[in-house]
């Protein structure tokens, strides 16, 4: 408890404090999977997260972005230089643009603010069934939706069953069920795929 | 009671964009992606027809809309308490898959967590995790 109030102080104070910005990478809190474990305010199961935020930017300003959440609920989001961005893969701030869709995790400011830790920019985590398979595409029935998947060389990579991930992705036939990991194209029935788990 | 061990996934519900738009409020008509919910595959009998883990040799009490579960990220410790909001994942159509840590591996999927709650105890691009499910 007392890292998680360390921790958020420290945050705290480097968001509100002009210096602190780049103060906020020495918290350690970024990408790894150990940040995760670090702390967590206590929230009753079932009930909302106040340390968490979902929404689409409207607009970026600085290091802030204001986003509409999809209830309707509007929430201010600093990024700092010890923020990690995803979108498609590890990124910068530089790669985020009004019109993204988001989800956001961090420390709830005093002022609203939500002071981020991670920044997932476009993620979708869809359940399908592949429809259909193109050169660098996938076509996916998703709840009744058709989407289309793009195969981006480099950064694709697909799961068979236990295997690390590897980038063939010519054992994925149709009809077969895949959980998809990707990057929403905003406003389209469009995807980047990121890696695609199926059972072969 | 022995945790039941397996694979975390994630899923969206509720308010949302892009393709979640479309995904509804969950089984339960209570899931909301910002909220610390979960799916189970044994949430009804007729959740648990389409889900079929026991088809992957998984054994799980039926549990119902609102019940508390507590998961644990295998990869680091972290652990989230839950509700049950919706049905799923669909076990058998992942039967074996294993997803390991290190020495820690899970193997079939077990419980699909909301954004919320699953991005507080790994990271949303992760996808897949083993973990721990207990009721305490």
């Amino acid at each position: 408890m007392t890292t998680t109030m360390d921790r958020r102080r420290l945050l705290s104070t480097a968001v509100l404090g002009g210096a602190g910005l780049v103060g906020a990478t020495a918290l350690g809190s970024l990408a790894p999977e150990a940040a995760f474990a670090a702390d967590a305010r206590a929230v009753e199961p079932g009930a909302p997260d106040p340390d968490f935020a979902e929404g689409r930017i409207s607009t970026i300003s600085g290091g802030t972005l204001l986003v509409t959440g999809s209830d309707g609920v509007l929430h201010s989001i600093r990024v700092t230089d010890g923020t990690s961005v995803w979108k498609l893969h590890p990124t910068t701030f530089d790669q985020v643009a009004a019109g993204d869709g988001l989800y956001a995790r961090g420390v709830r400011l005093p002022d609203g603010t939500l002071a981020a830790d991670s920044v997932w920019v476009n993620i979708v985590n869809l359940h399908a069934h592949i429809a259909g398979v193109g050169r660098n595409t996938l076509h996916l029935d998703h709840k009744g939706q058709r989407i289309v998947a793009h195969v981006v060389p480099g950064f694709s990579a697909a799961v068979y069953n236990s295997t690390p991930a590897v980038s063939d992705l010519s054992l994925l036939k149709v009809g077969r069920h895949v959980q998809v990991l990707g990057a929403w194209h905003p406003d389209t029935n469009e995807i980047s795929v990121a890696t695609v788990y199926a059972a072969v | 009671m022995a945790a039941l061990v397996g694979e975390m996934s994630w899923f969206c519900c509720g308010n949302a964009w892009g393709p979640c738009g479309s995904t509804g409020r969950g089984a339960c008509g209570t899931c909301n992606s910002g909220n610390y919910q979960h799916a189970w595959p044994n949430a009804s009998a007729a959740c648990f027809t389409i889900t079929r883990p026991d088809s992957c040799g998984v054994s799980m009490a039926r549990r119902g809309c609102g019940f508390r579960h507590y998961t644990t990220n295998l990869c680091n410790g972290a652990r989230i308490g839950t509700t049950i909001a919706d049905c799923g994942p669909q076990t058998d159509l992942f039967c074996g898959e294993r997803s390991c840590c290190g020495s820690a591996c899970g193997t079939n999927r077990i419980i699909d967590l909301t954004p919320a709650a699953y991005s507080a105890i790994a990271s949303l691009s992760s996808g897949l995790r083993p973990c721990s499910v207990d009721i305490v």
